[in-house]
């Protein structure tokens, strides 16, 4: 089954590629604005060999990773205050529920006043769009305490420490892990989004001096460096998931099957 | 799972502490010494135009009056501007039409140098409109009712337009602006979304090479030698740090006369922060760059733009510029 899936995958890709290269070769669309795979992967090529391509990518990952790192750190400890100090939820919801769908592009303009074109003004973006997926499903995670796992918690004596520790955190773990995963690729569109539209160093604004300066190939090399990215980001969050959560059924069902 | 969590924590108190103690590093204004030099950090656009201060800092023009060029790739106007008043940036680069619109909404700005000027010749200029090759179009007259992209709408640009269009005995209120970056006007115009594109180099060249044909030479028709961007401060930062200022101009005019003398050198140092492939950069005309800004040249483009209702209030040249 394993290997049938990754035959399939692996000609899934490759008739991809071979159609990159067949459209603009049979003139279907003109080879300037589209250029074939071959002359794709040359320029990633000469990309590779490029010290400032790797200088851009470590910019790129530096904000995504710090802005992750914040956004979940702060969603977790927010979420888990909201839902366990009483009145807390109620008093924020209508906050939350107004700030969470503000597009963090919108921010664009603040975070140029704010920071310039600087590290930070990446990071205000990532983390304000990230943060929410974090928050929502620590909240959500909460809820789903079982309230007679957290009443043998209480007749059995665990003070409130104990209880956030042993009952609210088992359970609400698979959906911290899959907010942290959701923001993990939210985090890498808004870093390439941010570099892209301010101009902060990184891969995004890479891309754009490649596309002011009519450089088709090596644009489409850098969009496809930031694809794979997103794939190695989303592959090395849901493996982080598995691990943390290899006692819950969820993993273990996925595995007897 | 505890260290997780105990993990999890710790990062997040680590970075919330970090974040908050780099925000209030860094001075007031951003500027630092170092060595004797005086950092200053310039907000640029990756373009062609910009290459006498990469030329500058190369040939140690600005080392020698006691300044270190931090210079920064900002993504066009729009984030130079409020970088540049909000202190992030002590100078940045803009076009001059930019310049006198930020101003007549008071938005403190001040000139300090001369940025790029025209060729001033037709036909041989770094920005032109353009039409396709088979396109019947002939003059500037003939877009009335023409779909004429320009990268931004009640800019340089349109002015350009207007002014290449009312010379030539054309209306340029029938003109159909849109609004298109650069980069995208060779295949918009290749594949027929728009009737002319006033294109600036390197798309020019693209254009050029893929059989497009120049109509005019629409700064040159603005006025001869046209001042097309300047490098500006701040009205605080210039009146604070005077000396700086005047040490950038020396250095900025120094540089602007080495670029303008040393085609050879700008093409090679503009590689080094634009992708620009090598067959397009050889193609490409390069703008003029004089050491002081042409004061006529930017009251007719104040006066073309006011007519057009490009400003609030007209703008101040006195003020402006330096």
């Amino acid at each position: 089954m394993r290997g049938e899936n990754a035959v399939l995958g692996a000609a899934g890709l490759a008739a991809f590629l071979a159609a990159g290269e067949a459209v603009p070769r049979l003139g279907l669309v003109k080879e300037e604005y589209f250029p074939p795979t071959s002359r794709i992967a040359d320029a990633l090529v000469t990309e590779a060999g490029d010290g400032t391509f790797w200088a851009a990518l470590g910019s790129t990952l530096t904000g995504w990773a710090l802005g992750l790192a914040l956004a979940a750190g702060a969603g977790i400890v927010a979420g888990v205050l909201l839902s366990v100090v009483p009145y807390l939820r109620e008093a924020t919801a209508s906050t939350v529920e107004f700030l969470r769908p503000i597009p963090s592009v919108a921010l664009i303009p603040l975070a140029v006043l704010l920071y310039g074109t600087e590290l930070r003004s990446v990071l205000l973006l990532v983390v304000y769009a990230a943060f929410w997926q974090v928050l929502i499903q620590v909240l959500y995670g909460v809820q789903d305490v079982d309230p007679v796992a957290e009443e043998t918690a209480r007749s059995y004596g665990l003070g409130g420490w104990a209880r956030v520790r042993y009952v609210l955190w088992p359970t609400a773990l698979p959906y911290v892990m899959t907010g942290v995963r959701l923001a993990a690729a939210v985090a890498l569109i808004l870093a390439v989004t941010a570099e892209l539209v301010i101009g902060a160093p990184g891969l995004g604004a890479r891309i754009a001096v490649a596309q002011t300066s009519q450089a088709v190939p090596e644009m489409y090399a850098l969009i496809v460096v930031t694809g794979l990215l997103g794939l190695l980001i989303n592959v090395g969050a849901r493996s982080v998931e598995r691990r943390a959560l290899a006692w819950h059924q969820s993993v273990r069902g996925e595995v007897a099957v | 799972m505890r260290r997780l969590f105990v993990g999890l924590t710790a990062v997040s108190v680590l970075v919330v502490a970090t974040a908050c103690g780099s925000s209030g590093s860094g001075g007031p204004d951003g500027t630092g010494s170092s060595g004797g030099l005086t950092t200053v950090k310039v907000g640029l656009i990756p373009i062609v135009d910009v290459a006498p201060l990469y030329l500058g800092r190369q040939k140690g023009f600005f080392e020698k009056h006691g300044l270190k060029l931090s210079l920064s790739n900002a993504q066009g106007g729009a984030a130079i501007v409020p970088g540049v008043t909000a202190g992030q940036f002590q100078f940045g680069f803009s076009n001059t039409t930019s310049l006198m619109i930020a101003q007549s909404h008071n938005v403190p700005v001040r000139a300090v140098a001369n940025g790029i000027a025209s060729t001033g010749e037709q036909g041989k200029d770094f920005g032109a409109i353009t039409v396709k090759g088979d396109s019947p179009v002939r003059s500037p007259k003939e877009l009335e009712g023409k779909k004429v992209a320009i990268n931004t709408l009640k800019n340089i640009n349109e002015t350009a337009v207007r002014a290449s269009v009312r010379k030539a005995g054309g209306d340029p209120d029938q003109v159909d602006f849109v609004e298109l970056a650069f980069d995208q006007m060779p295949a918009a115009l290749d594949g027929g979304r728009i009737d002319a594109a006033m294109a600036v180099e390197p798309a020019l060249a693209t254009i050029k090479n893929q059989g497009g044909r120049e109509i005019a030479s629409a700064m040159v028709d603005i006025a001869p030698k046209l001042t097309v961007a300047l490098y500006f401060t701040s009205t605080r930062y210039a009146q604070q740090n005077p000396d700086v200022v005047k040490r950038f101009q020396e250095a900025t005019a120094e540089s602007l006369a080495y670029a303008d003398s040393h085609p050879d050198e700008v093409r090679a140092v503009v590689t080094s922060y634009t992708k620009i492939p090598p067959e397009v950069l050889a193609k490409v005309t390069l703008p003029k760059w004089p050491a002081e800004p042409n004061r006529s040249s930017i009251e007719a483009l104040a006066r073309l733009g006011e007519a057009d209702g490009l400003f609030k209030q007209a703008p101040d040249l006195d003020a402006l510029l330096p």
